[in-house]
């Protein structure tokens, strides 16, 4: 733990909450800024001209959501194909936010205007941090492929159940895996925040730390995707229950606060693995 | 460590939480019923013209099962009766196996793939007739047959034989025939996949005869299915010691030895014989509804055979009231391993097939129940109903389509295809959603083999039927369409309408302008879309300008906009296409006031005019959604105030927010 962290529990909270904050405004920018081609794509379709508006896409039975996606289909296609570019490269500027908001859990004193330029600084070598990490996601997820696709004759014989569960199996571990190295780089870049020296020592220092403490590194991570899940599920959960439709201006608001809770939910949790991860980091030094 | 072992606690509870959550979403939602309509009551006023068919063709067989190289020998004995008006010179048999025989026949030649599944064969079938004579009689008129089907040198599944002489109206004769068949690799409907077997299309059969003396005889078409005379059956299938037969009618006899089990079925009043046998079969027995219900299905599949139960316990009665009772002792179901999919989705006398992998009762999709009442509604619309499948296909597979929602509805209700994560899709909007994205591509009555594609027969016969029927109901009443409907299943039961038998009813039961929009929907390719394009409000104002009156020459100004106590509103309507559908038109005025109008959708536009107090803000074109024939449904609205769409909006942010939380940084 490094002494220059606030130690107070009050402190530790009120910066943690200024983090989720951050996050969570950006998050929503980056949402509005990503699902923007779409909206426009469904009012361009006609399908909520109409005086119920956007209300005939929730209604039950679904006519007038599949009339959506049949007339649609052009315009979706190519809003979604926009939407995925621009999610790629929200996905590339939020680390900007995520800098700043490891920046800030690491020195919450730290001037505004400051901590911006650093972030700026940061971005670079988080960039770098995130390509290796995706490079190592790709690789397994294609060791995962290739493993699947080596069992498929060995089980063509085997029991139906099993030769549907084993793929989802093994893809499970692919993806739990992939999780691992997101929880490698999450440490990376809470040293490359603690030291600035670089994406590479920073990679070899978080796995450094992987490799003494893989059950603190993994474990630690663990409540963060866990809690994640369950807030989305809550939010989906209460509105099948409460709002099935979202008809009401009522329903409307309150799958709205539904929603937007949940994501501050996963924010939170994901504050919390953020601030074990500088903890965990720090310990190495 | 103390940090170690809370962070596992805080994840473990949220995994537990998240897996109840999640199996709640999944499970819960989608499979509770949601009772719309309790079943229908029975349409006692209309009794079924006959308990039993007029029997034309009954078959006595024997088969031997060699379950290795998946090949069945046996001798066959066809009890026939000339019911026509005319002398028979020749007979037609079908030989469906050899659809299978090689890459040049009917049924596997197309480039595109064959059939419904659009695969070709990985082992060939075949059926080579060894023997056939007139019983008595030592002629083997086999010798004289057709090398090949009709005008097709490449096929051999519809062959005629002379006869040595002519067979007057009214007089029999017995058949004896000694067969091999080879069964092929499954494909479609037939075939083995290691030990399991289903076997159907199986032995050789007589085409059916026509009331004028010519027989009903096609060649095996990849986009057709059959057409036959009602006889009684009766099968002795010899399969090995361990494996569990399902068939066509009832078991009357079992008997073992050592390593062969022989076992007996009797059908009576059917068209066809299918059978099915298999070393890892389990089973469910149940009656329902007064019919011994058993559902043979793979290991570790206990959850899809309850579903198909389910399915069963609410359709069976909900058919038996509408088109008449289900007349026979026994029903099977038939659940095809994953790697014989190709056998699912089929429909025999008594026995149906489903299919879908072990995961298919999960995530609030209802495949299973889908395809189990569709398959037993075509124990009515193919099975006692047994209207000609290669000539007028839209007569089974389309109102069975319609009969399959139909049901599904009124149990589950707006989730009769998918109900979880509080999103709900109904049969109709799934109908709709296959039927509008052809249009009107091709017309709905003609012929299975006229179709361009199998994809294209899918969607025209199958979904757009079902529209066409679904629309009429809801237009006209859903009571007179299914009234009608069950009129036409007991007037024909036990016989072979024709698409002017099917119209004669719908004539007799149904409102004129009905009967015309159901022949153009039809016959002729017939569409409608409504739609609308503006919205005219014009302030109503004393008239102006310069009048000259008893009392001289008077002047009157022009009102000032604003002092307009009433406005002149307007809107147009227009029909598209030639089907005329009455319609309804709602007004809403700035006011918050809402009109309704009727146009019984004569004409091709419908000037919609209003005085009052409120200038008109919105309209909307059948706002009940009852016309699902309608080409564009988002053309039929309009409204003035532009809506914004906060629902579409906050579920567009969230669903972004949640792709950048998993996969951004």
């Amino acid at each position: 733990m490094s002494d220059d962290r606030e130690p107070g529990r009050f402190a530790r909270l009120s910066t943690a909450g200024a983090a989720c904050m951050l996050l969570w405004i950006f998050r929503v920018l980056f949402g509005l800024l990503v699902g923007y081609p779409v909206v426009l794509a469904i009012q361009a379709s006609g399908v909520t001209a109409g005086p119920e508006g956007d209300r005939v896409l929730f209604q039950p039975g679904s006519l007038l959501l599949l009339e959506l996606l049949r007339i649609g289909a052009p315009w979706l296609a190519s809003a979604l194909r926009a939407a995925l570019l621009l999610a790629a490269l929200s996905a590339v500027l939020e680390l900007l936010p995520l800098a700043l908001a490891l920046d800030l859990l690491w020195l919450p004193g730290r001037p505004l205007g400051e901590r911006a330029g650093r972030a700026l600084r940061l971005f670079p070598g988080f960039l770098a941090l995130s390509g290796i990490a995706l490079l190592a996601q790709a690789a397994l997820l294609l060791a995962t492929s290739l493993l699947v696709a080596a069992f498929k004759p060995v089980l063509s014989s085997s029991d139906e159940r099993l030769q549907s569960m084993l793929p989802i199996a093994l893809f499970g571990l692919g993806l739990l895996s992939c999780v691992g190295v997101g929880c490698v780089l999450d440490v990376a870049r809470a040293a490359l925040v603690q030291r600035e020296r670089g994406p590479r020592e920073a990679l070899s220092h978080a796995l450094v730390c992987f490799r003494e403490q893989p059950a603190s590194l993994l474990l630690g991570a663990y409540p963060s995707i866990a809690g994640g899940a369950f807030g989305y599920l809550s939010a989906a959960w209460l509105l099948t229950h409460l709002a099935p439709n979202g008809a009401s201006n009522a329903s409307l608001a309150l799958g709205f606060a539904a929603h937007q809770l949940a994501v501050l939910f996963a924010i939170a949790w994901r504050v919390r693995w953020l601030d074990l991860a500088l903890d965990l980091s720090a310990d190495r030094y | 460590m103390r940090r170690v072992t809370r962070d596992s606690l805080i994840g473990a509870v949220f995994s537990a939480l998240s897996g109840y959550l999640a199996w709640a979403l999944l499970l819960e939602t989608g499979a509770q019923p949601m009772p719309r309509s309790a079943a229908p009551s029975p349409q006692a006023a209309f009794p079924t013209s006959a308990e039993s068919a007029p029997k034309v063709a009954s078959y006595e067989i024997e088969a031997k099962l060699d379950t290795e190289k998946h090949r069945i020998t046996g001798r066959e004995t066809i009890h026939f009766v000339n019911r026509s008006s005319g002398a028979l010179s020749e007979l037609w048999f079908h030989l469906y196996l050899n659809a299978f025989k090689n890459d040049k026949t009917l049924f596997l030649r197309s480039p595109f793939g064959a059939g419904r599944s659009g695969d070709k064969a990985r082992e060939y079938g075949y059926i080579d007739v060894k023997k056939l004579a007139i019983a008595g009689g030592d002629e083997d008129l086999w010798a004289q047959r057709d090398r090949h089907s009709p005008d097709d040198p490449d096929d051999e599944t519809d062959l005629r034989v002379p006869l040595p002489s002519p067979l007057e109206p009214g007089a029999s004769l017995d058949l004896q025939i000694e067969f091999e068949a080879q069964l092929p690799e499954i494909i479609e409907r037939t075939g083995y996949a290691g030990s399991f077997h289903f076997v159907g299309q199986w032995f050789p059969k007589l085409a059916r005869l026509e009331p004028n003396g010519t027989f009903a005889h096609f060649a095996f078409h990849a986009q057709s299915e059959f057409y036959a005379d009602f006889g009684d059956y009766d099968v002795a299938l010899d399969v090995p010691s361990g494996f569990l037969v399902g068939a066509t009618g009832t078991r009357v006899r079992e008997t073992r030895d050592k390593n062969r089990t022989r076992l007996s079925y009797h059908a009576e009043n059917v068209h066809d014989f299918a059978w099915t046998a298999w070393d890892r079969f389990e089973t469910r027995r149940e009656t329902i509804a007064g019919t011994k219900v058993s559902v043979l299905f793979p290991p570790h599949q206990q959850r899809n055979a309850e579903a198909e139960l389910a399915s069963i316990r609410f359709a069976l009665p909900h058919f038996n009231a509408r088109y008449g009772a289900y007349p026979y002792p026994t029903l099977t179901v038939v659940h095809p391993p994953e790697a014989a999919a190709n056998a699912g989705g089929m429909e025999y006398p008594t026995l149906i097939t489903t299919g879908g992998p072990w995961y298919s009762t999960l995530g609030g999709g209802r495949f299973i129940d889908i395809v189990t009442v569709h398959e037993l509604g075509h124990q009515w619309f193919y099975g006692l109903v047994a209207s000609n499948e290669h000539d007028a296909p839209f007569l089974d597979e389309g109102i069975n389509s319609y009969a399959e929602a139909e049901a599904l509805e009124a149990h589950y209700g707006s989730s009769s295809v998918f109900g979880a994560f509080g999103l709900s899709v109904s049969s109709s909007a799934l109908n709709r959603l296959i039927s509008a994205a052809r249009g009107a591509d091709e017309k709905i009555a003609q012929g299975a083999a006229d179709f361009a594609t199998f994809r294209s027969l899918g969607a025209i016969v199958y979904s757009r039927t079902a529209i066409v029927l679904a629309t009429l109901a809801r237009v006209y009443g859903s009571e007179r369409i299914n009234h009608a409907l069950g009129v036409y299943t007991r007037k024909f039961r036990f016989q072979h309408p024709t698409t002017t038998d099917f119209l004669g009813v719908m004539q007799s039961e149904l409102d004129s302008r009905a009967v015309s929009a159901l022949t153009l929907a039809l016959s002729e390719r017939a569409t409608v879309d409504y739609l609308v394009r503006e919205i005219s409000n014009a302030p109503v104002s004393a008239a102006a300008g310069v009048f000259d009156g008893p009392q001289g020459r008077e002047q009157k100004k022009p009102e000032a906009p604003h002092q307009a106590a009433q406005y002149s509103s307007r809107v147009v309507v227009y029909r598209h296409g030639t089907l005329q559908l009455p319609v309804e038109i709602e007004l809403g005025f700035e006011d918050g006031t809402k009109q309704l109008r009727h146009w019984d959708g004569s004409g091709y536009t419908f000037n919609v005019d209003n005085v009052g107090p409120s200038p008109l803000v919105s309209v909307s074109v059948d706002p009940e959604q009852r016309i699902l024939l309608d080409d564009d449904r988002s053309n039929n609205w309009l409204d003035n105030r532009g809506n914004g769409t906060p629902r579409l909006r906050d579920r567009a942010l969230y669903t972004t927010q949640m792709l950048l939380g998993a996969l951004g940084p």
